[in-house]
């Protein structure tokens, strides 16, 4: 039997894990103690034991169809063109108020849209928190590349949108603002319905 | 000719499934037998490795290479057996069963120690939870206190008290 109150310091003897001193100190005792050179055996034997198990045991079962059954979902070739597709158009966005602030302050106010305008925006704004929320618990499932790429994509658009909010502002009834400020606040809603879905069946 | 491990790792990144199918036949062995010791659950362990592997296809692209595949996936296979195995000890406070010789003897394999070796992994199956972890990442797998601390999420100190009990308790098993 080992001194009880040794355990701990016997074990870090065996693994090598004690400083010079202490190393000493339990060299001393071992040197008297019967039972603490036969647990310091036995532990070595374990250690030893452990490390000589096999490195590796094949499962009885076929594994691989499941997992490629499970990989199989991800589409990574029509993401790739989803993605290219909506940055070209998050582009042509910044591009287009770039053109329209070259334009003369617009003069064909259309306020015929008003009360369905503050319903447009309303209903954008519900559906981007619903999905920002949802893609927020998921988002550690999507690949990081795709985590940069989703954030790229929705820095585009939102520099987009501010544009078109500030523009809109200066000219509350521009039709064409409220198109493309829709455009951009779609697209938005698509980009994070799309991570989401990526995320959820991934 | 042989295909080169970076190689199949750089294709699999590109979302190639049959370079990651050679990947998951070259280490599959190594990572159910971690899943299996960690666990000492049969099912479980198929289900881990399934998990793992399917983990290691979403997070491909975070490998970078700094370390070998090997210990990035078998880093990564401890994360999510410690991830499932709290959510299942959440779920069911469930017993292990660990009467299952079957799965941890390997027919055909040696003969001169076989029989400590089979009983040494029916003692580390019969140890408690949280003393086997710890004995099969440090005694077995390699891994120091400060990586298990990190890998498991428990503090240094409970690391080495769980690995000296687990010891205490396998000496014991081992010597009736
Ligand atoms: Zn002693």
């Amino acid at each position: 039997m080992m001194c009880s109150d040794r355990e701990a310091q016997l074990n870090e003897y065996v693994d090598g894990t004690l400083a010079t001193g202490a190393r000493a100190l339990v060299e001393t005792h071992l040197a008297q103690c019967a039972g603490c050179r036969e647990a310091v055996a036995e532990l070595r034997a374990l250690v030893d034991g452990a490390r000589g198990l096999p490195r590796t045991i094949e499962p009885a079962s076929e594994l691989w169809a499941g997992i490629a059954g499970r990989i199989g979902k991800r589409e990574t070739g029509k993401g790739k063109r989803w993605w290219g597709g909506a940055l070209a158009a998050a582009a042509t966005l910044v591009i287009g108020f770039a053109i329209y602030r070259l334009l003369p302050s617009s003069t064909a106010h259309d306020r015929r849209e008003g009360r369905g305008w503050v319903a447009v925006q309303a209903d954008y704004a519900r559906a981007a928190d619903e999905l920002t929320a949802a893609l927020a618990t998921e988002r550690h499932r999507l690949r990081p590349e795709t985590v940069a790429l989703l954030e790229h994509n929705l820095g585009v658009i939102d520099a987009a949108m501010r544009e078109s909010r500030d523009a809109l502002a200066r000219d509350p009834g521009n039709v064409e603002l409220r198109g493309l400020f829709a455009a951009a606040a779609r697209q938005r809603v698509e980009l994070l319905r799309w991570a989401t879905r990526v995320a959820t069946s991934s | 000719m042989q295909a080169d491990p970076s190689d199949l790792i750089q294709r699999a990144q590109q979302g190639d499934q049959a370079a990651f199918e050679a990947l998951y036949r070259a280490h599959v062995g190594r990572v159910y037998a971690l899943c299996l010791r960690l666990t000492a659950d049969v099912v479980r362990a198929e289900d881990l490795t399934q998990d793992a592997f399917v983990r290691a296809w979403e997070r491909l692209a975070s490998f970078r290479g700094e370390s070998a595949f090997s210990s990035w996936l078998y880093r990564l296979t401890v994360n999510v057996v410690f991830l499932g195995e709290r959510a299942s000890r959440r779920r069911a406070r469930r017993v292990f069963t660990t009467d299952d010789p079957a799965a941890l003897e390997r027919p055909g394999e040696g003969s001169g120690t076989a029989g400590g070796r089979v009983d040494l992994e029916r003692a580390v199956a019969a140890l408690p939870p949280g003393a086997r972890e710890v004995f099969v990442l440090h005694d077995v797998e390699g891994y120091r206190h400060h990586e298990i601390a990190e890998l498991t999420g428990i503090a240094v100190g409970t690391s080495k008290a769980q690995l000296f009990r687990a010891r205490r308790l396998l000496r014991e098993a081992l010597s009736k």
